[in-house]
Order: structure tokens, then C-alpha cells, then sequence
């Protein structure tokens, strides 16, 4: 089976300033379909970088980067963008919804993006603000939402044209424990419905609801390995967060 | 398609989210356009008139005068629609409050003719049942001072006096105004013409010809010529009219121009600002639409789409109330709509470019979405450390900090203000050269206040009159005749005043020296021009069949005549030409009122002297003086609208650090200097580099523009150190009361430390 990501020695050197910083040095690694990885490490690890590479949002400084079977670390910004419609989804710790578009404008925008009718794209964003209970906020401008409703409609949006990879840069980063709970619930959900997930996380708990947990240190993988975990019927639905 | 199906959604809710923004930006656009627009068509409807009294009065091109009846059919020829005329014309002369003037007294029937009908202004037309009825030109009837009702006394060749009743007065584009064009114009009823003036030997007859193209007017003119022969007294085209009309309009026209740059620079400006503004405050929305998969060119044709459109709705709005503004003050049919259209294309066009930066800046927006907007360079300024040096107060060092750390909003805003603070500079220096027509008028070739012509009086003792004044610093005895210069189908004027070697007239020579002996002379930069001739060259002119060969050794500033003068010492003329001296050229004694010496020569020669004033050149310009005073309002309101959009960004960026200041314990007196020092060091930035620079080129723009209208350079003045100290103080001041308005509500407001 293919992998859906792939890194082969990626390398990034941040040189904007006098002395040139390495974050990232040197990273192989290899997502499969269905995995749900998550990425730890302290503050300045790289951790963030790694994730933004991931998706183009940022150059690679050398190493090769796969998608799909597909190299993609030699595509040009637009390419990436291009690509980043369909195979990418992404959510950030700070949720990034345009502020000025309602709830049901924020996740319809990158269906219409990729391609879809008017109508597809509304068919799309109510069922999935349905499958996430955001129904009724459809309206609302995110600015009235709480910090977990914002973050589920950043979550709708990353997988309104069904992505090969979700890419998640801390996307508890910025809630309290109870909406953590629900926007972790809500990833496993999907995560169980076969989607590829790359996340982000400085915390224990939150990545332990991974499959696999890489940690990152200096910008190297200082260890990589599956999270043994007794897997029930009902793994996933009730997550223990104390 | 797809991009276009998102990008509308985010454009439209973008502009729902800040209606009043976009209706500001849209507003100011359209009244920048339409303040052009308005002043462009009526400044040059004022300063043209030829084009509106044409339209009006359903003009013809070509006039010609017969000594009779034309008898050939000159509605024959190609391309002419209708004839007007002809129209039997006779000499008289108006005597007027004691004034005579030559008057071409002109029968037309009681019914309006189809074309060239003279439009009634004033009264009414003629009316058969008031055969004492006489219908008035308006300038000839504003130079007479006459109005409607008042008697007309004419008195004919054969020396008759008729006494006629003014019944109307009208508008023609026939001939051009009263005094430059003589004789004036008059009409009367066939009937009473016949009566003032029975003879017919003693009219001619006067024909129009209304032509399907106005350009085909010379070659319609030259059959005219041909056909008929030596029945012809002279022909004109409304070429000519309209020269005659217009007003100094090659000035005006260089003026037009720079208004309209201004205007133009003026829209960029206010649109590159809200527009560059707007994509500042966008940075993370814009990284998120990317980080989305749009493409650095969709996220640009985005903003061009978005900005632009606003630029353009009201570029439109601007055009049609210009258009309607100009429409209800002149009505529809005059006018033009050529200049209408080159506005409303370069400011389209003008929108587009300024706001075309912002747009590839935010195409350009690195598609991390976390990416802080606050200032990525925190280190102190140069001219902040400098500041610590020398112990500021707190407040303003962090001022002096705030103010350059973002480079580009800095140099935005000093430039912002720089531009219109350069064009008020250059408009304070043309202000300046006005004024230095009017206190030195010797250095625009008037040093002479008064010109005499002896009138009644016989030359020599007119001259012994002159002489005894004692308001009379010395008297130059002149004449003005045209000559002919070779290869050219028009002639020039020559002036001759005073003596070539001693007494010799001081005219302000700029190039090369006056003329000192006959034979020599000096002219205007528009002669020059004509001639293409240098200083130092030969002309041959002919005065009235005697050849005049003349060197021209200087150049003078010359206002008259677009610089298209040839002066001359009397001496250098031929005796026929120069003896008796045409007029004498009075200089006045320092401070001796010109009227007052005016009317004392009056009084001493018994009404008998024909003594005028020179009309200095910045009296017929006033109408720039109105120009400049718009013109520094509308900038003056531009830049102050640049430093809010500024100071807006500034608090913006800063909202984070206001509150971590006041937690450290700035009062927010403190907080308000603070951002006060940061707006008001690039205010005196941005209005010290816009003076140097407006000083430095004002100069020689004037000198240029002063070329170009044959003047000649050797005019500009730079405005005087104390309007310009007045001018800096004023728009410091005005900057600074506008940025304290933000500061002061942004140190009052509880901002809380939040999350970004």
C-alpha cells in the first residue's frame, strides 16, 4: 500500500536572520492510510514547521516530501494550492475562520473552491455542521461562538472536500478541558471513518488518543512507535481525560 | 469559475462587514472626480467661451465681408450647410458718456435667423413695431455700460445723429469681445438701417457659412477668396473667434493640466490607502484563504477585483455628478465631452494602478496563518536610542520607537503626506510669482503703469503735459505696429518705446542685454519660438512695405501676447512708423498711485488725453488664485484622511502593546504621547521632505510651464519663508489635531491583554 505521506530527510533552515537556524533536521517519516499520527514535542522542536511543510504552506530547505504517491516538494506556491484544495485539510490552534463570513460561508468556502456547484457545496456543509451539531449556528458570524464551536466549524471546513490527510497544528491548543474533550472526540470520530490524520500537540493526553506518536526534539525524531492500547468495540468513544 | 464562486462569497461578505468603509472610499473617489470634472469643464468654459456661444447660437464657421451683395452662390460650395446672411453692415460711431467708439451697425429681420441667430441675454429682439429698437453685443454693451431701455446715440458717417432705445442684449459667437475685437456689433431692423444710413456705397455686406466639418473652414475660406475675387473686403474662421475669445489659454491649459494630476495623484493616494490599509488588517484572513488552496494570483485578482470595484462605482458616481453639476450650471448641449471621458479613462485607470500594490502585496501574504502581525523588528531605532541619549521622557522614546519600526507603513505615511504637502508647496509658489507680477510689475516688462495717447491733443503738447506731472518719472514715447515675417502667414507685433541708446525703455531682459543702438532688438520666448530663432540672429520683418532688419541681441519676459513680441527703440523703426509717437509710455514715481496720475492728466487736458491703465497679467489670472485655494483645501483634506487611515493601522498594530504599557505603569496621558510622538515624528517628516522638495521644483516648473506659454522663463518665485513657516506650522498642527483624535480615544479605552 502506498503511503499518503512520505518524508525523505527533510531538512528546513530558517536564514532570514544573521545566524542560520535549523528546525527541522532531517526527518523520515511515512503515514499510511487510515493512521492517526500525532507529533509531540516541547516549544521550538519543530513541531509546527514539520506540519507546515506537510501541507506547503511552507518551503522545504531540502528532502523529498510524498503525497498520494506523488512528489510534491518540488511543486511551485500555486501548484501547492492547487493541491492543498483537495488533499489537504487544515486546523489551526487559533481556528482561523474569516471573521467577516458566517459559519455556513466559512465551510462551504473550500468546496465551492474545489469545484462544487452552489448547491452541492450547501448540501455538503449541512451535513457535515449536522454530523458535528452546528446546525443552528449556521448563521452566526464566528465571533459568537465559544472557542470549541469555533474549532469544530474550523474542523467542518477542513473536511468539507474530503482530504487524503487532515493536517492539525494544535488544535487544542486554545480550549478548555471541556471542548477539548469534544473537538478529541470529534477527531477520533472522524479518524474512525477511515480518515488520515497528522496532528500537533504538546500534550500527553491529547496525543495519546493517537494511534502512533512521534516525538520530535530539536528537530530530529527522537522516537517513533504505536501506542499499545487495549482497542475495544467502543475505542474512541469514551476518552479519559482527567 | 469555481475561484469566482468563493472569492465572490468572501468579497461580498468582506464589504458587508465594513458598509461604512467602502461607502467612504466610494464617496471620496467620486467627489475627487467629480471636483474634476466640474472644474475642468467650467474652467474651460470660462476661460474658452468660443465653444458654448457657438453651440448656442448655432454659429457659422467662415464670415466674409462684400463691398456688395455676393452674387455668386457661395452656398454651393462643398461642404457648406446653410448661409447666413447676407447682412447689409454700416460704420457709425456710438457716442457714449462722452466716449466714442467705431460700431458696425448690422441689419437683421425681426424673425430669428436659422444660423449664427445672436441669442438675447438680456430684453428682448427685435420687434418691427419699435423700429427705434437697437439689440446690443453684450461685451460692447458692458464695455458702454449701457442696459436694457437706455438711449444708443449713433451718429453716421454723413455726421447725423440718431437716437436709438437698447432693447435687448445678446450673446454671439460671431466676432470676438469688445475691446479686443473692434469694431463692436449692434443690430438693428433692415428699416431702420436704412434710415441712419441711406447710402449703400458707404456698408458691406456680411456673410456666414455654416459647414458640415469645422476643419474644412480654411479650404471653404480659400474658394471663398477665389469666388469672389476683388468683391471681397476680408474673411475670417471661427479660428480666429475663438483666439480672440479665449483667454490666456495656453496658461490655463498647463494650469488644467496640473490640477488634473493633482486630482488624479490625490485619488491614488486616498484609494492606495484605504485599499493598502485594508489588506494590512486582512493579513491572517488572507494567509487562511491560502492555507485553503487559493493561489498567490487569486488571492491578488481578489483584492484587485474587490478595491478596484469600489474605485471604479465611484469613479462612476463622481463622473455622472460631474457631469449633472455641469449640466444644470451650463446645460446640456455645451458640454464637452471629451475632457469628461480622458478623466473618467485615466482616473479608471489610475484606480487600478493604486490599487494594484496593495493587491500583489497581498497576493504575496505568506500562507501561514499564524504568522503575528504585530512588529516583527522590536529593536530601538537609531533615532530611538538617540532619544534615550539624550533623557527624553519615557513617552517619547517609546514614540520614537513606534514610529519607524514598521518600515513600510512609515514610509507610506511620510510619503502620503509628502505629496499633497509638495503641491499646496508649488501651489504657494504660483500664489507667489502672482503676487511678484503685482509688486514688481517692471519685471514682467511693465515698468510703465500708464500708456497716453495725445486723443484730442496734438502729440507735442500731450507730451509737455506728461512731462510736468510730477507723479511722472519718465516718459517713453512708443509705437506698436505688425510686421510680417518672412514665411509666416501671420504677423507679429513690434513694440518700439523710448530710445535705443539713451532713454531706452527697461525692459526685464533674462537672456543676453538690452539693445543698445538701432537696429537692435530684444523679444519674447514666443517668438523665438515662431522664428525659431536664437539670440544673436538676424530677422527680416516688413512694416507696412518698408523692410525692418533687425538683430535680436536679449530675451525678455513677455506676457502679452503669448511672448510673441518684438521690442524695439522708436529709433529703430522708420520715421513714418515713429514720428508722432503713437502713445507715451509713462513710468511712475515710487508710490504714486497710478489712478490718481491718471486722473490728474485728465483734468489738465480737459478730457482731451487718452490716458489707460496697463492691465497687469496676474489681474486677468485671479482665476487661478480660486484654483489654488481649491486646490489646497482638497489636499489638505487628502493628507489629513492619509494620517487617519495611518494612526488607524498604527493603533491597530499596537493594541497589544497599549495594554502591556499601561500594565508597566504609563499614565494614559502618557500612553496618548506616546502614540501622539509616533504619528507626529512622520508628520513633520512627510511635511518637511514634501516643502524641500516642493521649494526646490516649484522654481522651475513655474519657469517651464512659463516657457511653454511663451512668457519665457525667468518668472517663478518660490513662495517667501514666512507663508512657508505659516504653511509647515499649519499642516503640522492640523496633522497632530487629527492624530491626537485616535490617540486620545485609544489611552482612554480599557484595552484587555486578549488573545490574538
Amino acid at each position: 500500500m502506498t503511503p499518503v505521506l512520505k518524508t525523505v530527510h527533510l531538512v528546513k533552515i530558517y536564514s532570514d536572520g544573521a545566524v542560520p537556524v535549523p528546525a527541522v533536521r532531517g526527518v523520515d517519516l511515512q503515514v499510511e492510510p487510515g493512521e492517526f499520527v500525532a507529533v509531540m514535542g516541547p516549544s521550538g522542536s519543530g513541531k509546527s514547521t514539520l506540519v507546515h511543510m506537510l501541507g506547503g504552506l511552507d518551503s522545504r530547505t531540502s528532502g523529498e516530501i510524498w503525497l498520494d504517491g506523488q512528489r510534491v516538494d518540488t511543486l511551485s506556491e500555486s501548484a501547492w494550492a492547487l493541491l492543498r484544495r483537495k488533499k489537504i485539510g487544515f486546523v489551526f490552534q487559533f481556528f482561523n475562520l474569516v471573521g467577516n463570513m458566517t459559519v455556513a460561508d466559512n465551510v462551504e468556502l473550500p468546496a465551492l473552491l474545489a469545484g462544487a456547484s452552489p448547491k452541492e457545496a450547501r448540501e455538503r456543509r449541512e451535513s457535515l455542521l449536522g454530523a458535528l451539531n452546528l446546525t443552528e449556528r449556521a448563521d452566526a458570524a464566528p465571533g459568537q461562538l465559544s472557542g470549541g464551536e469555533q474549532q469544530r466549524v474550523a474542523l467542518a471546513r477542513a473536511l468539507a472536500n474530503q482530504p487524503s490527510v487532515l493536517l492539525a497544528d494544535e488544535p487544542t491548543g486554545n480550549l478548555d478541558s471541556r471542548n477539548t474533550r469534544d473537538v478529541l472526540k470529534l477527531l477520533s470520530n472522524v479518524h474512525k471513518e477511515g480518515q488520515t490524520i497528522v496532528m500537533v500537540t504538546h500534550d500527553a493526553r491529547v496525543a495519546g488518543l493517537a494511534d502512533r506518536l512521534v516525538s520530535l526534539f530539536d528537530g530530529e525524531i527522537v522516537d517513533d512507535g504505536r501506542i499499545a492500547r487495549k482497542r475495544t468495540r467502543t475505542a474512541g468513544a469514551v476518552i479519559d481525560l482527567r | 469559475m469555481s475561484t469566482m464562486r468563493a472569492g465572490g462569497r468572501w468579497i461580498r461578505a468582506d464589504l458587508r462587514a465594513r458598509k461604512g468603509q467602502a461607502a467612504l472610499t466610494v464617496l471620496a473617489v467620486a467627489g475627487i472626480v467629480a471636483a474634476l470634472i466640474a472644474a475642468v469643464t467650467l474652467l474651460e468654459d470660462g476661460t474658452n467661451p468660443w465653444r458654448g456661444l457657438f453651440a448656442q447660437t448655432n454659429g457659422a464657421h467662415v464670415w466674409f465681408y462684400t463691398k456688395d451683395s455676393p452674387t455668386v452662390a457661395v452656398g454651393a460650395i462643398d461642404g457648406v450647410t446653410h448661409v447666413a446672411g447676407p447682412y447689409r453692415s454700416a460704420p457709425v460711431t456710438v457716442a457714449q458718456d462722452g466716449k466714442k467708439e467705431p460700431t458696425s451697425l448690422r441689419a437683421m429681420p425681426s424673425a430669428p435667423a436659422g444660423v449664427a441667430r445672436p441669442v438675447v441675454a438680456e430684453g428682448r429682439w427685435l420687434d418691427p413695431s419699435q423700429a427705434d429698437g437697437v439689440v446690443v453685443e453684450r461685451s460692447f454693451a458692458s464695455a458702454l455700460r449701457v442696459k436694457v431701455g437706455a438711449p444708443f446715440t449713433v451718429i453716421a458717417l454723413s455726421g447725423e445723429r440718431h437716437t436709438l432705445y437698447v432693447r435687448g442684449i445678446a450673446d454671439s459667437a460671431e466676432q470676438g469681445f469688445f475691446p479686443e475685437w473692434t469694431p463692436g456689433l449692434a443690430w438693428v431692423l433692415p428699416g431702420t438701417l436704412d434710415r441712419i444710413e441711406p447710402m449703400l456705397g458707404r456698408s458691406e455686406w456680411v456673410t456666414g457659412l455654416r459647414l458640415t466639418d469645422a476643419d474644412a473652414a480654411q479650404i471653404v475660406s480659400q474658394r471663398v477668396v477665389v469666388m469672389l475675387d476683388d468683391q471681397l473686403q476680408r474673411v475670417y474662421t471661427w479660428r480666429e473667434v475663438r483666439a480672440a475669445m479665449e483667454l490666456d489659454n495656453r496658461l490655463l491649459g498647463t494650469l488644467l493640466a496640473l490640477f488634473g494630476v493633482v486630482g488624479l495623484v490625490a485619488a491614488a493616494l486616498a484609494l492606495a490607502n484605504a485599499a493598502g490599509g485594508r489588506v494590512l488588517g486582512q493579513l491572517r484572513d488572507l494567509a487562511t484563504l491560502k492555507s485553503m488552496g487559493f493561489t498567490r494570483g487569486q488571492v491578488a485578482l481578489l483584492l484587485l477585483t474587490e478595491h478596484g470595484s469600489l474605485g471604479l462605482l465611484g469613479v462612476l458616481l463622481g463622473a455622472v455628478a460631474g457631469w449633472a453639476a455641469t449640466v444644470a450650471v451650463l446645460g446640456a448641449s455645451l458640454v464637452a465631452p471629451m475632457p469628461v471621458l480622458t478623466i473618467v479613462a485615466s482616473t479608471a485607470l489610475v484606480v487600478l494602478a493604486a490599487v494594484g500594490v496593495p493587491a500583489w502585496r497581498g497576493g504575496r501574504t505568506p500562507p501561514i496563518p499564524a504568522a503575528p502581525a504585530v512588529p516583527p523588528r522590536g529593536h530601538l531605532s537609531r533615532l530611538a536610542r538617540l532619544a534615550l541619549l539624550v533623557r527624553l521622557p519615557p513617552a517619547l522614546i517609546l514614540g520614537t520607537r513606534d514610529a519607524f519600526t514598521r518600515r513600510v507603513p512609515a514610509f507610506l505615511t511620510v510619503f502620503g503626506l509628502a505629496v499633497p504637502m509638495m503641491m499646496i508647496t508649488i501651489g504657494l509658489g504660483v500664489w507667489a510669482t502672482l503676487d511678484n507680477f503685482l509688486s514688481h510689475p517692471e519685471q514682467v516688462g511693465q515698468h510703465a503703469a500708464l500708456h497716453v495717447r495725445a486723443g484730442k491733443l496734438e502729440p507735442a503738447q500731450a507730451e509737455r503735459l506728461v512731462r510736468r506731472d510730477p507723479g511722472v518719472l519718465a516718459v517713453y514715447p512708443g509705437a506698436e505696429v505688425n510686421a510680417l515675417a518672412p514665411g509666416e502667414a501671420r504677423s507679429i507685433r513690434v513694440r518700439a518705446l523710448g530710445g535705443s541708446a539713451s532713454g531706452a525703455y527697461p525692459f526685464p531682459v533674462v537672456e543676453g542685454r538690452l539693445y543698445g543702438q538701432p537696429g537692435e532688438a530684444v523679444a519674447g520666448q514666443g517668438l523665438f519660438d515662431l522664428l525659431g530663432a536664437k539670440i544673436g540672429d538676424r530677422v527680416r520683418l516688413t512694416v507696412g512695405g518698408s523692410p525692418l532688419i533687425v538683430r535680436i541681441v536679449g530675451r525678455t519676459v513677455e506676457p502679452d501676447l503669448d511672448g510673441e513680441v518684438l521690442s524695439v527703440g522708436l529709433d529703430s523703426l522708420a520715421a513714418k512708423d515713429a514720428v508722432p509717437p503713437e502713445f507715451y509710455a509713462l513710468a511712475l514715481r515710487p508710490g504714486a498711485d497710478p489712478a490718481e496720475v491718471r486722473a490728474r492728466l485728465l483734468a489738465a487736458s480737459g478730457e482731451g488725453l487718452d490716458v489707460q491703465r496697463v492691465v497687469n497679467p496676474a489681474d486677468r489670472l485671479t482665476i487661478i488664485r480660486v484654483v489654488i485655494v481649491a486646490l489646497i483645501v482638497l489636499l489638505s483634506l487628502i493628507g489629513l484622511a492619509n494620517l487617519l487611515t495611518a494612526c488607524a493601522l498604527g493603533l491597530r498594530d499596537h493594541a497589544f502593546d497599549l495594554a502591556v504599557l499601561k500594565a508597566m505603569g504609563l499614565t494614559p496621558r502618557q500612553v496618548m504621547a506616546t502614540l501622539v510622538t509616533g504619528s507626529g515624528l512622520l508628520v513633520v517628516l512627510g511635511v518637511a521632505v514634501g516643502t524641500a522638495v516642493g521649494v526646490s521644483v516649484v522654481t522651475g516648473l513655474i519657469d517651464l510651464q512659463g516657457h511653454t506659454s511663451g512668457v519665457g522663463a525667468g518668472i517663478g518665485r518660490p513662495p517667501s519663508p514666512l507663508t512657508l513657516t505659516l504653511a509647515v506650522l499649519a499642516a503640522v498642527g492640523a496633522a497632530l489635531a487629527v492624530a491626537i483624535i485616535p490617540a486620545r480615544r485609544a489611552a482612554r479605552a480599557q484595552v484587555p491583554i486578549a488573545t490574538r
